[in-house]
């Protein structure tokens, strides 16, 4: 239980730093950057308290955002999603399902891809219609959400089967 | 009166998020570019402190690419030297009572100095671009002084803490210089579309306006920039918007992907000029 949390601060960190100093300088073909620090939403405890939800997500957020000098727009995009969490994640998992579960791959791989499209494509959209605000270009910001998207997708996907594979195994 | 405790209770949190959410879009909105504090940017210490350590690792894999281009910039000047020399000893040999009627004061110091600073961070992968370098307030860098690398120019100084500058870059939508082809005096002004990180456009030439392609682009009136220098190359036509004026796409002159080490203007006659012309407004 202790151990969990500590867990969960290690990946809000290293999610922040992989974010900044590594994933925002890619840019695949001019278009594609992919915007992973969503993922800390998704590894949440299903029964986690939305005020810790709601807050932890804005902190993140905020980080980002003075990393990257966009002030309130990662923090917007990820509060928002944060907020709605709750309700999706109804959508997708049967209710009967316990507190502590965390979703992954190799828990409900069904459920988590569907769960994970659906955010990733929630918090993107988000994010790049507020960046656009500034620089309004419909075709390029569609353009550069939905390849963002599609490769933030494969990263969660890839890094969810990567890193829990033994733990799910042990638990099983 | 319970029911409604419980509702409060129930659904506080949607309330702690509709709060962040309005304070998130107050920092969208209200936080400008060029006003907003220096606390949330990447010019604060904490942050810049990180993209130092990032940057030390990184800038090890572009030696070799820097490098060459300091070479080639060493040519150039090599070059210039040589002929500056030869001009020399033609004057030294010339006819020695020639009248000099301008000769230069050595006493008067030049208006241009120039402060080297080293990229921490780039950020290239939205709109939002800047580039944080690691002189700040404490190596006399000031808002609104321009910064140049070795190629051709990089922005203009927007925030500055004690160690560490943001810089807007070329590549910002934000980003306005008036620039000029190398053979007319006729003068645009220079924006990007936020299409490619190599490319900005040369907006508002008059519709008469020859031009070949690899055209120099170069710095016009500006009270940032010293004039001629080199901001890129014309490549083709662009879409115009108004029949009067052309457009440009030029290729820049600095390479924003291997940007490592840049020069920042420091005008000593900014503050004076700047003073004055307030006075007409």
């Amino acid at each position: 239980m202790k151990l969990s949390y500590l867990y969960e601060i290690v990946r809000f960190v290293l999610l922040i730093l992989l974010q900044v100093l590594l994933l925002n300088r890619i840019s695949l073909f001019g278009l594609a950057t992919p915007v992973l620090y969503g993922y800390f939403l998704l590894k949440l405890p299903m029964g986690r308290n939305p005020f810790f939800v709601i807050i932890s997500a804005f902190l993140m957020g905020l980080m980002i955002d003075i990393f990257l000098n966009t002030p309130g727009m990662n923090a917007a995009a990820i509060t928002i999603v944060a907020a709605l969490r709750k309700p999706v994640m109804d959508l997708f998992f049967e209710k009967e399902e316990y507190d502590e579960f965390i979703p992954g791959i190799y828990t409900a791989t069904g459920p988590f891809v569907r769960f994970t499209i659906f955010m990733v494509l929630l918090h993107l959209t988000l994010l790049f219609f507020i960046e656009s605000f500034t620089l309004f270009n419909l075709t390029s910001t569609l353009l550069r959400m939905i390849t963002s998207s599609v490769i933030t997708i494969l990263l969660i996907v890839t890094l969810d089967s990567l890193f829990y594979k033994r733990k799910q195994s042990e638990q099983l | 009166m319970r029911n409604l405790f419980n509702f409060i209770i129930r659904y506080s949190h949607w309330l702690v998020a509709i709060m962040l959410i309005a304070f998130s879009f107050y920092l969208v909105f209200a936080h400008n570019s060029y006003q907003r504090s220096v606390y949330l940017t990447s010019a604060n210490k904490v942050t810049g402190q990180f993209y130092t350590i990032s940057n030390n690792l990184t800038s090890f894999f572009l030696l070799k690419q820097n490098n060459q281009q300091l070479l080639e910039r060493n040519a150039i000047l090599e070059k210039d030297l040589y002929s500056l020399r030869a001009y020399l000893d033609s004057l030294a040999t010339a006819d020695t009572t020639e009248v000099n009627a301008f000769v230069r004061d050595t006493v008067e110091s030049p208006q241009f100095d120039f402060i080297p600073a080293e990229v921490v961070n780039l950020s290239f992968s939205g709109v939002n671009n800047f580039i944080t370098i690691n002189k700040g307030s404490a190596r006399g860098i000031k808002p609104d002084m321009g910064v140049i690398s070795q190629r051709g120019v990089v922005g203009v100084v927007s925030h500055v803490s004690q160690n560490f500058s943001v810089v807007i870059p070329v590549i910002n939508p934000k980003f306005r210089l008036s620039g000029k082809l190398k053979n007319s005096e006729n003068y645009g002004s220079i924006a990007w579309d936020g299409k490619n990180i190599r490319q900005a456009q040369l907006l508002e030439l008059p519709r008469h306006e020859a031009f070949q392609r690899g055209d120099t682009v170069l710095t016009s009136f500006s009270r940032i920039f010293p004039r001629n220098l080199i901001i890129g190359f014309v490549s083709d036509r662009g879409e115009s918007k108004d029949d009067n004026f052309n457009t440009f796409n030029i290729d820049l002159a600095t390479d924003f992907y291997t940007l490592q080490d840049v020069l920042v203007i420091d005008d000593r006659f900014y503050e004076e000029q700047k003073a004055l012309e307030v006075l007409l407004q």
